[in-house]
């Protein structure tokens, strides 16, 4: 009695710490895995997100992962359960009850042979139905998403009748498929119930003939369903672990995939420069408005930027070819050219998050990739803010908050009529188009002010400004160069390029053959 | 609150008739488990005891029929109840979205963001766990524990109550662990597992950003620390799910004594035979196993219950005062031209304090192109809101002369179209995208229209008006989709179009033509048409401007 008891007692703890201990290690693995391919991202960035899109990324660490709970977390441990049990209680069945244990053998077999069976027949259909159930499923969300537009052409009331159609096909469809994905199941618990049966019965009629034990015959029967449980589970358990596998083979392959190699030559110190090359692109002065810059250089200046032969490929494209030139501090430059002209790129090459091959010389020295970071602002083409209160999102980067610059940086970029305090949300919703352009501009010219940066680069910072919200950040670009930096603004806007004291025009087409050599007039203008 | 969650459950529930026999087939399913284990105890046990093999022919038979059951019944409950609960499903989303008619768009709390939209629908159809993973487990375990019970105490009264009195202290133990251990920790997961993938798609989508301003380490370590606290929850929930199960192995096996324990007198009195007694003590096993569904169900109630309370919170009952409501009696539509007339028009965003437009006069009237410009927060998409009668108004708003209160908001925005910032694409052809704004309109008429604003080539590249769009417009750019909205607009003949930053997802080289295209297509002499714009538009391109003053 005690015995039972304590058997009972030590089945349970067991049961309990298979369970927490199964699920502790799939925890483990994933946060392993996350945080390696976070690394990863860090030595290949640029390239890896190229290859795939950031979404995509970011749902197979976030929600991908998961999967893995089912294949680390269940599987794998009923599948080591079953290989270590299933044995041992057949073994023990077998010098029980010969006849019971040889039953068991003949049948156990029977149920992955049944799950095999059954998952060919019917996987290509699961597979195709599947895809159209993803459409389906999404009926109800694409109504509601667009509950605005339906509304304004009138048809939102039809609807109804709508989502009552689409959920009813939904319905038909996925039971359709379940019919099938249900039969493994059904088999599954067939032979381990039939098999039961088969036992006691053939326990029973043996029992009759006086051939067994009461005792033993009892014993059997509570044992046989134990036999058949570990791989019941097993296949229980099977589709979960298959698209664990999938997610987990997808993380690796992201994680392998990252150009590891290439990635530490975009990251090595740029190449000797060499001779001087002709330039590549068109640079024209603009006019001779006198730049104001900081009184005793204006004979032995060093440029702020220099390029040498600045060649960026995208894949097999050349987006940037063989781009010399040399711009002063005090300088605002405007880079214009249409879509696809590298003039991103440019300004990716030129902060050393994007390989390049040719050099970039910051106050007339060539400066690794990874530093040039610190001496460069920057503000991309998507406002790109992150979520928590304004001036903290401003302030991004910095080791401590200095309230007053914040404060100048907000007014600098025209964005002090939203108090300091506003939260933003974790994509930086809460603000407009137009004032989270502005928000990633104050951004920029924390950093510039905090860190003294003398190149200030800007995408498109005014694309989402309207024409007199604009006038006042023009305004403030001459501000910043005036103070001695070299600010280059990538732009479309006129009121930008006549502002500006040089103009670089990127052109696709003269990318193919060598431009003529006009010099870089940029600085000659001095 | 709780009331509408209420509303919001039983909406979600199967009618009875249709549930029943998904409830009858789990009671045979889960009786036939027990009654197997049963019958082929007292089989074995009586065989025993070697009987002419005649008496044990109804057993033999029952062993095979029992065994043949629980397969086919299980195999029959989770088809007819997944088909129940889906049956359910379509109901509940059609009376969600009559719920959500009176105040979309501009009425749903905090759901101007689109995920938020999104997690709307998945709580709805979350919703079908309550059948399925709650009530017919609840109802199978409950019936099928009381059959027995009552079936084990008519053999042997005291053994009844020992597997009673086990039954209800192995699941008020696991409900307390449940709720104790797992609830807290439930509760912690989705929003940590969501903030996870918040931090996650942060880092990864500003990379860029992030590494330029220096500030990757530090998002590294958040993204790091949030998997920490989130894979803690995510154990303690595993530990206790752990002991749950353990629980219920142990509350069978202790019930099994204990029924051993207090049958002895009945057996050595003879009120019960041995096989009596074998069948008495293993029905535990059978009957616990079948209970242990209880806690997985309580759990699916928590989350079941949370969705209900969401959908409650993002989908008010009561239209807020912000929100158009459509007049008891709707005058006629108007006659002449649309004239339309703004005076002192001042507007506010449901759960907002400031008026985010005020004050404005304005006026439209056929052969009228008005650019509405002033910078972000001015009020610019409130007065094309305003306007289609998506939000309510304070001065007045006549179109025709009549006033716009007097008439259905449908009526209105017959006569007033509005092309979106991010128009809504339909994962359809092209051609549905637009027949559901004119749906007589022939082939020749959709291409005519596709023509006019500059579609021609791209549709025929495309291979025609069968082509798709795309999940949410993903074969389409942002100037296309604009583009596309306009051709919906002209097809619907609305005599007054509104043109809502048309650039907004626009490459910034390209924003200015498209602004001139899109004009040039919608101009006309019968037409008003009013655009909200930052990007510069040329004075030749229309008849007068408007500047928002900031309402601040």
């Amino acid at each position: 009695m005690i015995a039972t008891a304590l058997s009972i007692l030590a089945r349970a703890i067991t049961q309990a710490l298979l369970d927490a201990l199964a699920v502790r290690g799939a925890a483990r693995v994933k946060s392993q895995l996350r945080e390696r391919a976070v690394a990863a991202l860090d030595a290949g960035g640029s390239e890896l997100l190229a290859r795939s899109s950031s979404a995509r990324v970011a749902t197979l660490l976030g929600q991908g992962l998961d999967a893995l709970d089912g294949y680390i977390g269940r599987y794998l441990p009923q599948l080591i359960l079953t290989a270590v049990a299933t044995p041992l209680i057949v073994g023990v069945l077998l010098l029980a009850d010969a006849a019971t244990g040889i039953t068991v053998i003949l049948t156990l077999p029977i149920i992955p042979v049944f799950m095999v069976l059954i998952g060919l027949s019917t996987r290509a259909v699961q597979k195709k139905q599947w895809q159209q159930l993803g459409a389906l499923a999404q009926g109800f969300l694409e109504v509601v998403q667009g509950l605005s537009t339906l509304m304004i052409f009138g048809r939102q009331h039809r609807q109804a009748d709508r989502i009552a159609a689409v959920t009813d096909e939904y319905r038909r469809r996925t039971m359709a498929v379940l019919r099938l994905s249900f039969l493994s199941g059904f088999a599954l618990e067939l032979a381990a119930s039939l098999s039961v049966a088969l036992v006691a019965v053939s326990v029973g009629i043996r029992l009759i003939e006086g051939e067994l034990l009461l005792g033993l015959g009892l014993f059997v029967l509570i044992l046989v369903p134990e036999a058949y449980l570990p791989l019941r589970q097993v296949g229980a358990q099977f589709h979960a672990a298959s698209e664990g596998l999938t997610a987990a083979e997808e993380v690796l392959e992201l994680l392998e995939g990252a150009p590891a190699s290439e990635a530490a030559a975009s990251l090595q110190p740029a190449a000797p420069i060499g001779p001087s090359l002709p330039v590549s692109a068109e640079t024209i002065a603009m006019s001779d408005r006198s730049t104001p810059v900081s009184a005793s250089d204006a004979d032995d200046a060093v440029p702020a930027l220099t390029l040498r032969d600045l060649t960026v490929r995208r894949g097999d494209r050349v987006v940037v070819d063989r781009l010399s030139g040399s711009w002063m501090p005090g300088t605002v430059l405007a880079v214009t050219g249409p879509s696809g002209a590298g003039k991103t790129s440019l300004l990716g090459a030129v902060l050393g998050l994007v390989a390049h091959e040719g050099a970039v010389l910051l106050d007339g020295a060539a400066v690794p990739p990874a530093e040039r970071l610190d001496r460069i602002a920057w503000a991309g083409q998507r406002p790109d803010l992150t979520g928590g209160p304004l001036d903290e999102v401003v302030a991004l980067g910095a080791p401590t908050l200095d309230h007053d610059q914040v404060g100048r940086s907000l007014r600098w970029a025209g964005l002090d009529d939203v108090p300091r305090r506003t939260v933003l949300g974790p994509a930086g919703d809460g603000l407009s188009g137009g004032q989270a352009q502005r928000a990633a501009l104050a951004r920029a010219h924390y950093r510039a002010q905090q860190r003294d940066c003398r190149i200030v680069l800007l995408d498109e910072p005014t694309s989402a400004l309207d024409a007199e919200t604009e006038r006042g950040v023009i305004a403030g670009f001459r501000a910043l160069a005036a103070e001695g930096r070299l600010v280059v603004v990538v732009t479309h806007r006129r009121a930008v390029m006549a502002a500006a004291d040089a103009l670089l025009r990127l052109e696709p087409e003269t990318r193919d053959a060598p431009a003529s050599a006009a010099p870089a007039v940029a600085e000659a203008r001095r | 609150m709780t009331g509408d969650r209420r509303a919001v459950l039983r909406a979600s529930v199967p009618p009875l008739r249709a549930f029943l026999p998904a409830l009858a087939l789990g009671v045979l399913a889960s009786g036939s488990a027990v009654a197997l284990l049963a019958t082929s105890a007292w089989l074995i046990a009586r065989s025993a005891e070697q009987p002419p093999i005649l008496f044990l022919g109804f057993a033999i038979v029952g062993v095979r029929a029992f065994a043949l059951g629980r397969a086919v019944f299980r195999y029959l409950e989770r088809l007819v109840g997944h088909d129940g609960a889906f049956r359910a499903l379509a109901g509940l989303r059609v009376s969600v979205f009559r719920r959500l008619l009176p105040v979309a768009p501009d009425g749903l709390q905090g759901t101007r963001r689109g995920d938020l939209l999104t997690a709307l629908v998945r709580d709805v159809d979350a919703l079908q766990d309550l059948p399925l993973r709650v009530l017919q487990p609840l109802v199978t375990a409950l019936t099928v524990a009381g059959l027995a019970v009552v079936g084990v105490a008519w053999v042997a009264p005291a053994a009844g109550l020992a597997l009673a009195v086990g039954i209800v202290l192995t699941a008020a133990s696991a409900a307390l662990v449940l709720r104790l251990v797992s609830r807290r920790a439930d509760e912690r997961i989705a929003p940590l597992r969501a903030a996870l993938t918040d931090a996650v798609l942060e880092y990864v989508a500003r990379w860029e950003t992030l590494r330029a301003f220096g500030a990757d380490a530090a998002h590294r370590a958040r993204v790091i620390d949030l998997d920490g606290q989130l894979r803690r929850a995510e154990t303690r929930q595993a530990a206790a799910a752990g002991s749950v199960a353990a629980l219920f192995t142990l509350g069978a096996g202790l019930t099994l004594l204990a029924t051993l324990l207090v049958t002895q007198p009945s057996l050595a009195q003879g009120a019960i035979t041995g096989p009596q007694l074998v069948m008495l003590v293993l029905v535990p096993l059978a009957v616990l196993e079948v209970v242990a569904a209880l806690p997985g169900a309580l759990s699916a109630w928590w989350r079941v219950r949370a969705s209900a309370e969401r959908i409650t919170a993002v989908v008010p009952a009561a239209v807020p005062a912000e929100l158009p409501v459509p007049p008891a009696r709707p005058a006629a539509a108007p006659s002449g031209a649309p004239v339309i007339r703004l005076r002192g028009l001042s507007a506010r965003w449901p759960g907002e304090a400031a008026a985010a437009l005020r004050d404005l006069d304005l006026e439209l009237a056929p052969g009228d192109r008005i650019v509405v410009e002033g910078s972000s927060g001015a009020g610019k998409t409130t007065l094309a809101h305003v306007l289609v009668r998506f939000l309510d108004h304070e001065g007045s708003y006549t179109l025709g002369g009549v006033d716009v209160r007097t008439l259905d908001p449908d009526e209105v925005r017959r006569h007033v179209v509005l092309c979106e910032q991010s128009p809504h694409l339909f994962d359809e052809s092209i051609r549905q995208n637009l027949l559901f704004a004119h749906d007589a309109a022939t082939d020749d008429e959709l291409l005519g229209v596709l023509e006019r604003v500059g579609l021609g080539d791209w549709c025929r590249a495309r291979g025609g008006l069968d082509a798709p769009v795309g999940e949410r417009g993903r074969l389409v750019s942002g100037g296309e989709a604009q583009r596309i909205a306009v051709a919906r607009a002209l097809l619907a003949d609305a005599p007054v179009l509104i043109l809502d930053e048309p650039t907004a997802n626009v490459d910034p080289d390209r924003a200015e033509s498209l602004l001139a295209e899109l004009l040039g297509a919608a101009a006309g002499p019968e037409r008003a048409v009013l655009v909200i714009s930052h990007t510069p538009v040329a004075d030749a391109l229309v008849t007068g401007r408007h500047r928002l003053a900031a309402a601040r």
